[in-house]
């Protein structure tokens, strides 16, 4: 399959699946505290495949969402209730779940068929409102704004004990996600959507629906947040409303932003990234501040956040991903100065 | 029947005064919006900075003067303007100018993310308890026709009302007003006709300061407690200056007004009347918006825009 995925070296994903399903046996023999490094990576897991789906909408297709974490409180309470109240197997849950907020993505799509940049940004935003309320105005089956417990998962016969059970499944899932995102990208479908996001005039000249399109777009990545839902209600065995906030959305994005806009990988690096940086590396180095100044642990997070933010869409706009590959391609013309190409 | 009435009319002079900050927020929006194309996502964060500076020079003039007076908010009033000057010229640096020409979507998130630096900011050197601020006018009210009018209200409608006014005069009448509204239509070309760009753009941050900290120095005192919390406000004028029709003054005061008198008028006595308006009246501005995008999405008072390819 030469053409397809021409300039990618292929001979390394393998090597790279085998390496994130050996990663919690290094981390046991390395650590003692491998229990929370594997939850955090299980977090960092079902972001990743929110946020693959986020990058098919907002960065392959253009349309900008800031109400994806509503997508996700969706899918984790219509998993919940599906598993917990009407006793479905969740199995079954992992396929519904998806479809329904697939069509629960129809919603905010059909109005997004008439707005653009700004726009689209504020009605999301305000889906996601909309959507906590009405999850506390159902409190007959969710609980209200009290939250809900939520059982452990069980995958065809196996309890999903601990978290060491739930990275092989959470990973599995999240392997696929990447490789069902790429072959979207790399289809007819993917064209059409980067078609869209390049230009809509010239995109409805080449005979592209952009209706059709769009919706498809909304479609898919709510199925991505979905089954990232039904994962996150499983893991995390309590969701309330206050899980899903608007920052959440704002993360997400900043997730794909860091990474690189419209590049899988990229949104895998940045939520990576952002997810590690989160719970690693910004606790490890606010203790040593709190010392010297008396801080809000929160705040200074948040913060921190903003920075990098702020920083990477100023100076690095292509993300992490655009800077591995520039220096990739600095490395392959190693002895040619490649820099004035790619400044 | 009347008793609805009177609470009715009651709750929509309180929500006039609510409108009215919505319509000052939007205002902060659409003076960038309209020379810069930079939508801000940050204005209620200045508005909540403008809160919060103010706050700062009342408890400290009073302490050197030794008590309230008049004298105390009005000069702390003129100190939080100087501070938004510089605010202003300090926000044009950092988002303005790196920004220019970049995608919307990039300068979307990087206003969001000011807002999220600025909120964090604040937490941080204000800490985490909440402050009670207090309004130059007490508890003052007049009694007019069976309706109560709190003297605070009624000191935000009429300052909201002024400056609104010069503001639209600014804009229409004097050179520097025309200026701008050449640079939003095309920067280059206003460039090239003598109009010293840069100018404008820091000049229009500076209004959107000032605007953004008297809204705040406004709303405080409305407030029982002073939080980072309030900055959640500036996300609500959003829906407002939509309704209006983004971009244009009147527009934006207009749909600030009707906005703050749905909000007001659901959260009082309709949901009193109605259980299932309890249910959404926090949510009832965002239902506007999404009615009013997909209905009319120019807005009421915007001129429908004409694609570029």
């Amino acid at each position: 399959m030469k053409g397809r995925y021409e300039d990618e070296n292929l001979k390394w994903i393998p090597v790279l699946i085998l390496a994130v399903f050996l990663l919690p046996f290094v981390l046991k023999g390395v650590t003692f505290s491998y229990k929370y490094y594997l939850y955090i990576l299980n977090m960092a897991g079902i972001y990743i495949i929110l946020t693959v789906g986020l990058d098919l909408l907002s960065g392959f297709t253009g349309l900008m969402s800031l109400g994806h974490a509503a997508f996700l409180a969706i899918g984790a309470y219509t998993s919940a209730i599906l598993v917990d109240q009407a006793g479905l197997p969740f199995e079954l849950s992992l396929i519904i779940t998806p479809i329904i907020v697939g069509l629960s993505g129809f919603v905010i799509g059909f109005p997004a068929l008439r707005i653009e940049g700004m726009y689209l940004g504020l009605t999301t935003m305000g889906f996601g409102f909309i959507v906590k309320r009405l999850i506390i105005a159902l409190r007959e089956w969710t609980g209200g704004a009290g939250g809900l417990q939520v059982s452990k998962a069980t995958f065809f016969g196996l309890t999903i004990r601990n978290d060491w059970d739930n990275y092989f499944m959470i990973y599995t899932f999240v392997i696929l996600a990447v490789i069902i995102a790429r072959r979207i990208v790399q289809s007819k479908l993917g064209r059409a959507f980067m078609a869209i996001r390049d230009s809509e005039k010239a995109a409805q000249a080449s005979g592209i629906h952009l209706a059709k399109y769009k919706m498809m777009s909304f479609f898919i990545s709510g199925m991505f947040a979905g089954f990232a839902g039904v994962l996150f209600a499983h893991t995390s065995h309590f969701i309330s409303t206050d899980h899903f906030d608007i920052l959440l959305s704002i993360f997400f994005i900043v997730m794909i932003l860091v990474g690189g806009v419209g590049s899988i990988y990229g949104a895998v690096l940045g939520t990576l990234f952002i997810v590690l940086m989160e719970n690693l590396f910004i606790p490890l180095f606010e203790d040593g501040l709190a010392q010297i100044i008396r801080i809000e642990s929160g705040e200074l997070q948040v913060f921190i956040f903003g920075l990098i933010m702020l920083l990477f869409i100023i100076f690095q706009p292509q993300g992490l991903y655009g800077m591995w590959l520039k220096m990739r391609i600095y490395w392959k013309l190693f002895p040619f100065n490649p820099r004035k190409r790619f400044t | 029947m009347s008793d609805l009435l009177t609470g009715l009319l009651q709750e929509s002079v309180s929500g006039i005064a609510l409108g009215c900050i919505y319509a000052l927020i939007a205002l902060g929006f659409t003076l960038i919006y309209k020379a810069t194309e930079v939508v801000n996502f940050a204005q209620g964060e200045i508005m909540m900075v403008g809160a919060y500076i103010n706050f700062f020079f009342v408890t400290q003039f009073s302490a050197m003067a030794g008590g309230l007076t008049g004298w105390v908010f009005i000069a702390a009033l003129f100190c939080s303007i100087i501070f938004a000057v510089f605010f202003g010229i300090i926000l044009d640096y950092i988002i303005n100018r790196p920004l220019k020409g970049e995608p919307v979507f990039s300068i979307i998130m990087a206003t969001i993310s000011l807002a999220i630096i600025l909120r964090s900011l604040t937490a941080m050197i204000a800490g985490p308890i909440s402050l009670v601020p207090v309004s130059p006018f007490g508890d003052s009210t007049i009694k007019t026709a069976g309706i109560v009018i709190s003297v605070l209200d009624l000191a935000i409608i009429i300052c909201a009302v002024i400056l609104m006014s010069l503001f639209f005069f600014f804009f229409n009448k004097t050179r520097w007003g025309i200026a701008m509204k050449a640079t939003s239509s095309d920067s280059e070309t206003a460039q090239l006709m003598g109009i010293p760009v840069k100018q404008v753009y820091r000049i229009v941050w500076v209004f959107a300061a000032i605007v953004g900290v008297i809204s705040g120095v406004l709303l405080a005192p409305r407030m029982a407690l002073l939080d980072t919390s309030m900055s959640y406000l500036g996300l609500k004028a959003f829906p407002a200056a939509i309704l209006g029709g983004f971009g244009s003054i009147p527009g934006a005061v207009v749909g600030g007004v009707i906005l703050g008198i749905i909000e007001t008028v659901s959260m009082g006595t309709l949901s009193f009347h109605f259980a299932w308006i309890k249910e959404i009246n926090d949510i009832i501005v965002w239902i506007v918006l999404i009615a009013v995008l997909m209905i009319r999405p120019d807005g009421l008072f915007g001129i429908a825009k004409v694609k570029r390819v």
